[in-house]
């Protein structure tokens, strides 16, 4: 009963795309994903990976964004401590034996523990609106020049250098424990399924969560704090628990990332990085999380794309996509698509 | 038994006092009307109960507990719960998940599905119920809001000028909605201005001026009482 | 060291931090004071004063009228984009930040474009003097002089003059002013023309003590966020004494942890500021008053 429960929540009011034609082409684009590196080079297979590690980061900034109403600009932050701590700790421990995966749980606690502490203070003095955002980058910006100036020998932590602006590499890359022995999972077709796998999770997931009781109580704040906490809900609890998964969320972007490039900078966590995902997040649709996932993939794309002019002109070009969304449509580009989609195929079968 | 006893209340900002020494009774089970003229301390009385401003000096107590240093949702999960003035709805979101979000926090399952039903049918709300709530008319805007107030089944319902916009049908039939809440045992204390209204429901009228409470009595003892005519009814009601 | 040079020194790096703190937030603080934006190209503002002050030096003009030149190209720059963009979206700031986040980059990486990673800049003028055993920088006495300048003229400016005057009365009430006559448009675009001259005589008075990179405007933007958000929303009120509260914490850490000690200080601070007085120092002084 419960169970039957919880897949309603699959569909429901906080999230976009419900009934038998919708989760055919969640089926067909899912069947498209896994039969990829079928046809494909391991070697390209490998390389848009990039593009899978950046969902989640993304899909947990909608979370705090879209759905909880924080404008945060702290996820590279999240993104880079969790990262860091990855390299930090395999670098020292290994990957064998099934430490690679708790080096990947223990980035992304660490993320989110960091997460927590900030947010007590933000969301229990009760910061919101823009002041929220500034002191969000803020902290991601000191982040970045505490890491940049980490040059020095001094600055190691066990056999792991820090190695300041030019950042730190040579982490191995994720290893899985197995029956027959360790799967090191290099950028190739394995490494594939698993974030694949990790994101479909993620996201039917996160489709739950924000239709169960706690994603209503999340909207509600963002919709008008004063009724949800006059309704006797705590709002400071719901602020704060939204920004810990969406930054624990930036925190496995993060962890992938290194384990896959095997390196992580502190531009990484800069003011040009820190940009990005609010770009994804709001060209794609904020405030739900299939529109900031497909928006997320199709910037993405588009990005790396332009960079074979040089990442300037594609960075040039995602800036004025953020003003043109701002002025042009502020639920986001992919969001409006989905709206239209949803009001015509509702009229067709009115008029059927 | 008193329901709401605040025992000198004192609300100063600055030099102005706003609410001064205010000693104040509400016995369960009644409705009580709480009017004055505009700038009587009306709406800051009303934000010392909810917790929204800190009173400068005395004591609040709710149903034999100290609520005097609560904050607001502490004070809603002890069974009070809030109307206000300007109606406070979650405008992006359906009707019925309004409801949904204020009902689940003491129902789930099945039954908060029939209770959500159930209240769609008492507030005439059933043919929104799929509609955004920003979209409603004002009417059916304030009684969404006493409908998610009612959500949490409360001890005390507090209503802050409940009839604010309405026509004399609307605030007829919001009348009679808290009078059917409490005869189902609810308390209700209203701040409010349409003199319809309080003559409607009010077992009991207290009448706030300058900071004070001037006045008390059942509705036509207060009508019959000059000093109150004076300062506030006016020859509206002589 | 001797107990003057220690005093010399101490007054010296609070001045100085004190004068970076003020020049990095006061563009942004009137902005955000009069007009509720965040403008998150407030560094791009500094980037270009500084590059147009350099330029001008190029072209043969001295220094201080090159800094006058930056500053008033950097006014017009902000005037155009506040024409462009910021104007449409004054009923939401939230969104005025993404929008002007976009702008930053736009201009960051097209100056990148236009004019390389780096440009060769101006020396430092004035040389130095002597106290005790330690060498202090004129010019950065110059950078504190100007610091309380700005912090006086922008006092006089909207307090004592006509466009001040309406300029507050715009924002506290627009309708009623546009109701009076007041070409309220212009108020904005004027205001924030002059946020974007600051920014910009900002960049411009430090180009003579910075590498010239398109990205030179990060440099400021955390000081001049963390002044804004202590200073809280009165920037006459509030942006002062948080530059001299932050400029201790900032001076006092620097000097015995080192820049980085200080900069993380500052962080600190804010987070701890936000918690006890969460409108900002602004909030603290108008307590007391109704």
């Amino acid at each position: 009963m419960t169970l039957s429960r919880i897949f309603k929540r699959l569909e429901g009011p906080q999230t976009m795309g419900k009934g038998p034609l919708f989760w055919t082409a969640f089926a067909v684009v899912l069947a498209i994903a896994l039969a990829y590196p079928l046809f494909a080079d391991g070697y390209d297979v490998g390389n848009n990976i990039y593009f899978l590690n950046w969902t989640f980061m993304a899909l947990g900034l909608s979370i705090i964004w879209g759905y909880g109403g924080s404008l945060s600009f702290g996820q590279t932050a999240f993104f880079g401590v969790a990262g860091y701590s990855y390299g930090i700790l395999t670098i020292n421990f290994g990957t064998a034996y099934g430490l690679g995966v708790v080096a990947v749980l223990m980035a992304i606690a660490i993320a989110a523990l960091f997460a927590a502490i900030l947010g007590y203070f933000l969301f229990f003095g009760r910061i919101s609106g823009i002041f929220l955002g500034i002191v969000t980058l803020s902290v991601t910006l000191a982040l970045e020049r505490f890491m940049a100036q980490t040059a020095g020998p001094q600055w190691t932590v066990g056999s792991a250098r820090l190695n300041g602006f030019n950042g730190m590499s040579g982490m191995p890359p994720l290893t899985l424990p197995w029956f027959g022995g360790d799967i090191v999972l290099y950028p190739d077709i394995g490494l594939y399924y698993l974030v694949l796998g990790l994101l479909v999770i993620i996201y039917l997931g996160l489709r739950i969560l924000v239709n169960s009781k706690f994603g209503n109580v999340l909207v509600a704040v963002r919709e008008n704090p004063e009724r949800a906490e006059m309704l006797g809900y705590d709002i400071r609890k719901y602020q704060l628990g939204g920004f810990v998964i969406g930054a624990a969320l930036a925190g496995l972007s993060g962890a992938l990332y290194t384990s896959w490039g095997q390196y992580i900078t502190p531009s990484s966590m800069g003011i040009t990085s820190a940009a990005l995902p609010i770009i994804w997040v709001a060209v794609g649709g904020r405030s739900d999380i299939t529109a900031t996932l497909i928006g997320t993939l199709i910037v993405l794309s588009g990005f790396q794309a332009l960079t074979i002019y040089g990442s300037q002109y594609a960075l040039v070009v995602m800036g004025l996509l953020l003003v043109c969304t701002v002025l042009l449509a502020p639920k986001g580009l992919v969001a409006n698509a989905g709206i239209l989609l949803g009001s015509l195929f509702n009229r067709k079968n009115g008029s059927a | 038994m008193a329901m709401l006893e605040t025992h000198n209340l004192n609300k100063h900002f600055g030099g102005l006092h706003v609410t001064a020494d205010v000693s104040f009774t509400l016995e369960a089970g009644k409705i009580h009307c709480l009017i004055g003229p505009n700038g009587a301390g009306k709406s800051t009385f009303f934000r010392l109960l909810l917790g929204e401003h800190q009173p400068s000096s005395g004591k609040i107590m709710f149903d034999g507990v100290d609520i005097t240093r609560l904050k607001p949702f502490q004070r809603i999960n002890q069974g009070m719960s809030v109307k206000f003035q300007v109606p406070g709805i979650f405008s992006a979101l359906s009707v019925r998940q309004n409801l949904e979000i204020a009902l689940q926090r003491r129902l789930e399952g099945a039954e908060l599905d029939a209770e959500v039903e159930r209240l769609l049918d008492f507030l005439q709300l059933k043919d929104v119920a799929s509609q955004l709530a920003g979209n409603l008319s004002h009417g059916l805007k304030q009684w969404l809001e006493i409908g998610m107030a009612i959500s949490l089944k409360p001890k005390l319902l507090l209503l802050d000028e409940p009839t604010a916009g309405m026509s004399p049908e609307e605030t007829h039939m919001t009348g009679e909605i808290v009078k059917q809440l409490n005869a189902e045992g609810m308390t209700v204390l209203a701040v409010e201005h349409d003199m319809a209204f309080v003559r409607q429901v009010a077992h009991r009228v207290s009448v706030l001026h300058f900071g004070r409470i001037f006045a008390e009595g059942t509705f036509a003892e207060i009508v019959a009482d000059e000093r109150v005519a004076a300062i506030y009814l006016g020859q509206s009601h002589d | 060291m001797d107990f003057v040079t220690t005093l010399v020194s101490s007054a010296y790096q609070f001045g100085d931090a004190f004068a970076f703190l003020v020049l990095s937030a006061c563009g942004l603080a009137v902005i955000f004071g009069m007009m509720g934006v965040i403008n998150l190209a407030h560094g791009e503002f500094i980037m270009c004063g500084a590059y147009m002050t350099v330029f001008a030096v190029n072209w043969g003009l001295p220094l201080p009228l090159a800094i006058i030149v930056g500053s008033l190209f950097a006014g017009l720059v902000g005037m155009v984009i506040e024409r462009l963009v910021v104007r449409r979206l004054y009923s939401r700031p939230l969104d005025s930040i993404l929008a002007t986040w976009g702008v930053s980059l736009i201009a960051s990486q097209g100056t990148l474009i236009l004019f390389g990673p780096t440009m060769r800049g101006v020396g430092t003028p004035l040389g130095s003097f002597m106290v005790g055993s330690l060498s202090f920088s004129y010019y950065r006495l110059v950078l504190m002089a100007t610091a309380i300048a700005v912090l006086l003229l922008l006092y006089l400016v909207f307090n004592k003059t006509r466009f001040g005057v309406l300029a507050r009365a715009t924002i506290q009430a627009p309708h009623m002013a546009s109701a009076l006559g007041v070409d309220t448009n212009r108020i904005y675009t004027l205001t924030f023309g002059i946020g974007a001259a600051l920014a910009g005589l900002t960049g411009g008075i430090y180009a003579p003590t910075m590498t010239m990179i398109p990205t030179m405007g990060t440099t400021f933007i955390m000081e001049a966020f963390v002044t804004v958000v202590v200073g809280g929303a009165d920037v006459f009120i509030g942006t002062a004494p948080a530059a001299v509260l932050l400029a201790v914490v900032k001076a006092s850490l620097t000097s015995w942890q080192g820049q980085l000690a200080g900069q993380i200080g500052l962080l600190l601070a804010v987070i701890i500021t936000i918690r006890l007085l969460p409108k900002g120092v602004t909030g603290f002084i108008l307590k007391g008053r109704v």
